[in-house]
């Protein structure tokens, strides 16, 4: 089941692995809003986490592919150490892990030292007899072995550390249901939402990748592949059915389309729940 | 779900021999050199296997995890009670452009910590356990302190290479401050404190504290009392109430009548003083403006050194204005003029147009020996009223839109006759200080060039102010806008929109319609 975290009425997803089936399994693309752990310092790429729009989550959570939930905050835990019972035993399983992990890789850096030094044995002991000769000294250069991988020492801070993305430890998640409005997911019932919602699911459903728009100034982006690989095709902007759009909108829209070689789609529901598409096209007369 | 109970595929704590293997990952990003993206997937093998290669190395790049030699971690331990992050071990180098001491401790802000946590800078704890990225945005970000669409814009911009800080009423003049030109001084006071232009030697300056400088003297917080304590006069952008705002700041002037001008500027030391004191101050035009009548030109004889004028002596200055050791004797002047000024200058056809125009419509008004005879303003207003024979039009209700005495060029009937005037953006912004408004300002962005000469306590004028945005918010006011870039002085406000992590940026201008006339 994928995990969708709630923080400040957004959804997130941590997990590599559920973003990654989110993306080739479920068509929802989402973007990336983290640091990139090789580059953090640049906005080309990004990395982990996945913000989800509201539309994306929800129909990952009404196809019963993932749930909502929401990590107890340290504010509302309180700083209260001795509340925790298990508190103390974890801190000391964690110490434990960490010099158990120190001590697996000082193991491991010996051996690869060992190894290297085993690969370059033949030259250093060639080095050493030729020292041995320049000094004049007839002594046997083989009275020092070359062993000196066992008394090799990682010092503390060359210990590899890992700064984990994903929560590590068990926490009593709480599960919030999408299906009522809250603080923590406050779609639900909106008329906006609902509207953008069924157009997604629909678009959703055809087989296009949606996207947010709003670089173009629309509601959805809709492509027709992976956004990878694939240009969008249409600009999806949302109307409800009755609300009169103005020309000067149309104009604009088509326009816009125009420059950037997409099609302007207006799209609304119906009443039984169908979407009406419509595209917008410069005529010339003449 | 029976699938919760085995351990969650990913979520992953590498293993030591893992841990070692990254020490030597690479550290640059795969250039994508697929070519353009294709227009419609036709199910071909070439379009599958780019895709494939595209996706591969998406992946692989997103399933890194941050590792780091504990040696250039810096460990901090988060406060939730305070919304501070405390440093349990010496801060990098990130110290110079973030965080504060706080009793004696070094600490950051949350969105700094969990910046640097995302950059692989620090290890974070909380109650003695180190915490996950994810776990630090759960935790460090709340509405009350720093949001998550602050920190998004924030971690945007640091990403950028920005410096950035929040905003803070304290850092920015006070309008009491801002009317009597206080900023600017304080600003160049406090800012190049150490280098400040050579001034008067202290003895001149011990003898006579001139009221600019008592001004100077004014801590920023003083004057803000003053501003809470009573309504500071209205601000408005008209030259006159501005001279009067410096009036009020050099008290002098109005005690002194232009004609006892001549009495006190006879004193020679206070009137050099003053020039030296009005050289080191930053250019205040209005300030220039009241202090160029403070010199009596009559009695300071500046000797004319043109070639034009053939004789210069200059006499033995005043023994008093100069410093002991030096010694200083009368000079004839005027071969060393002769060899001034020996080229021609040489004008464009544009200059030398405007000339021969000038030449034509303009003259000087103290050629006018009329003129010249007025001694007051009075007298001159009335010379004027008499020359133009309009006396009798002008005393009636109506009286006419452009007189003819003020008609100097199209410019200034144009001015003249114009019903609506251009309103600037900070006009009358001041009056509107008191209404709240949802909207405020965040952060305050420093180029990164600055870098190496920026100080975090004393961080000067920013490159711009931010503003962060929902994106399904309405577009700001003009109102709003008014009140933001009068908070913000002569700094650039920008509103940054984030939309699902998207990052969008928008500002306003102002803008004047050029006025096509000449001149």
């Amino acid at each position: 089941m994928i995990r969708i975290y709630t923080l400040e009425g957004k959804a997130f997803v941590w997990n590599y692995t559920d973003v990654r089936r989110i993306r080739e399994e479920h068509r929802i693309v989402g973007v990336l809003v983290g640091a990139l752990p090789r580059k953090p310092r640049q906005n080309v790429r990004l990395g982990l986490p996945l913000e989800l729009l509201p539309e994306e989550a929800r129909l990952l959570l009404e196809k019963g592919l993932a749930t909502l939930v929401k990590n107890p905050t340290s504010q509302s835990l309180g700083d209260d150490r001795s509340q925790d019972p298990l508190f103390p035993g974890k801190v000391a399983a964690y110490e434990k892990e960490l010099e158990e992990n120190y001590q697996e890789q000082l193991r491991l850096s010996a051996e690869q030292r060992k190894i290297v030094l085993d690969s370059l044995a033949d030259r250093i002991a060639q080095g050493r007899a030729k020292k041995w000769q320049q000094k004049g000294e007839g002594g046997d250069p083989l009275v020092q072995p070359v062993e000196s991988g066992s008394s090799f020492v990682l010092p503390r801070e060359s210990m590899m550390i890992q700064l984990p993305t994903e929560q590590t430890q068990r926490t009593e998640e709480e599960e919030v249901n999408w299906h009522v409005a809250s603080q923590l997911w406050p779609y639900a019932g909106q008329e906006n939402h609902e509207m953008r919602y069924c157009i997604f699911r629909d678009l959703w459903e055809r087989g296009y990748y949606v996207t947010t728009g709003s670089k173009f100034g629309g509601d959805f982006l809709i492509y027709p592949g992976d956004p990878m690989r694939f240009h969008a095709h249409y600009i999806a902007l949302c109307f409800s059915k009755d609300a009169p759009i103005s020309l000067c909108d149309i104009i604009s829209a088509g326009r816009l389309g125009t420059n950037v070689k997409k099609t302007v789609l207006l799209c609304s529901v119906d009443q039984g729940g169908t979407i009406a598409y419509t595209s917008l096209q410069w005529s010339g007369m003449q | 779900m029976e699938a919760e109970e085995e351990p969650p595929a990913g979520r992953r704590l590498l293993s030591p021999a893992e841990l070692l293997a990254a020490r030597t990952r690479d550290h640059k990003i795969p250039q994508r050199s697929l070519g353009q993206k294709d227009f419609i997937p036709d199910g071909s093998e070439e379009q599958e296997s780019k895709l494939h290669q595209c996706r591969k190395e998406h992946w692989q790049l997103l399933e890194e995890e941050r590792v780091v030699r504990l040696g250039s971690l810096v460990k901090a331990e988060w406060k939730p009670q305070e919304s501070i992050v405390e440093l349990k071990s010496p801060a990098g180098k990130f110290w110079h452009t973030m965080g504060f001491a706080q009793h004696g401790k070094q600490c950051l802000l949350p969105e700094e910590a969990l910046y640097l946590l995302e950059c692989g800078s620090l290890q974070l704890f909380y109650k003695d356990l180190p915490l996950s990225v994810q776990e630090a945005y759960e935790n460090l970000l709340s509405p009350k302190s720093v949001s998550l669409l602050k920190y998004q814009v924030y971690s945007h911009l640091k990403r950028l290479g920005y410096i950035v800080l929040r905003f803070h009423f304290s850092t920015i003049p006070t309008p009491y401050e801002r009317q009597l030109n206080l900023d600017s001084h304080y600003q160049s006071t406090e800012r190049g404190g150490h280098k400040r232009r050579r001034s008067s030697s202290p003895r001149l300056q011990d003898k006579k504290p001139k009221p600019s400088e008592k001004s100077q003297e004014w801590s920023p917080k003083k004057a803000k009392i003053h501003h809470g304590n009573s309504s500071p006069p209205a601000l408005d952008g008209s030259p006159k109430a501005r001279i009067k705002a410096s009036d009020a700041k050099t008290e002098n002037i109005e005690l002194v009548p232009s004609s006892s001008v001549t009495k006190e500027c006879s004193e020679l030391p206070t009137c050099v003083q003053d020039y030296k004191e009005t050289r080191s101050k930053t250019v205040g035009e209005s300030h220039n403006d009241v202090c160029a009548s403070r010199w009596n030109f009559t009695s300071i004889d500046f000797p004319n050194m043109g070639a034009d004028y053939p004789q210069v002596f200059l006499p033995e200055p005043d023994k008093r204005l100069l410093p002991e050791n030096i010694t200083a004797r009368a000079i004839d002047a005027s071969p060393w003029c002769r060899r001034l000024n020996q080229k021609h200058e040489r004008l464009t056809r544009k200059e030398q147009e405007q000339l021969k125009w000038e030449s034509r419509y303009k003259r000087s008004i103290n050629e006018d020996v009329e003129v010249r005879r007025c001694t007051t303003w009075q007298e001159y207003k009335a010379l004027l009223r008499e020359r133009s024979g309009l006396a009798d039009l002008c005393t009636q209700p109506v009286t006419p839109l452009v007189k003819p005495n003020q008609g100097l060029s199209t410019a200034d009937i144009l001015q003249q006759i114009n019903v609506f005037q251009p309103s600037h953006l900070l006009e009358e912004a001041f009056q509107l200080q008191n209404h709240s408004s949802q909207l405020k300002i965040d952060f305050d962005v420093y180029h990164a060039d600055e870098a190496s000469i920026f100080k975090k306590n004393d961080p000067g004028k920013p490159y711009v102010r931010m503003c962060v945005q929902r994106f399904d918010e309405q577009v700001p006011s003009l109102k709003v806008v008014k009140q933001l870039s009068y908070q913000s002085g002569d700094v650039p406000v920008v509103f940054a929109l984030v939309d699902n992590g998207n990052i969008a940026f928008f500002s306003f201008k102002e803008f004047k319609l050029p006025t096509d006339v000449y001149p």
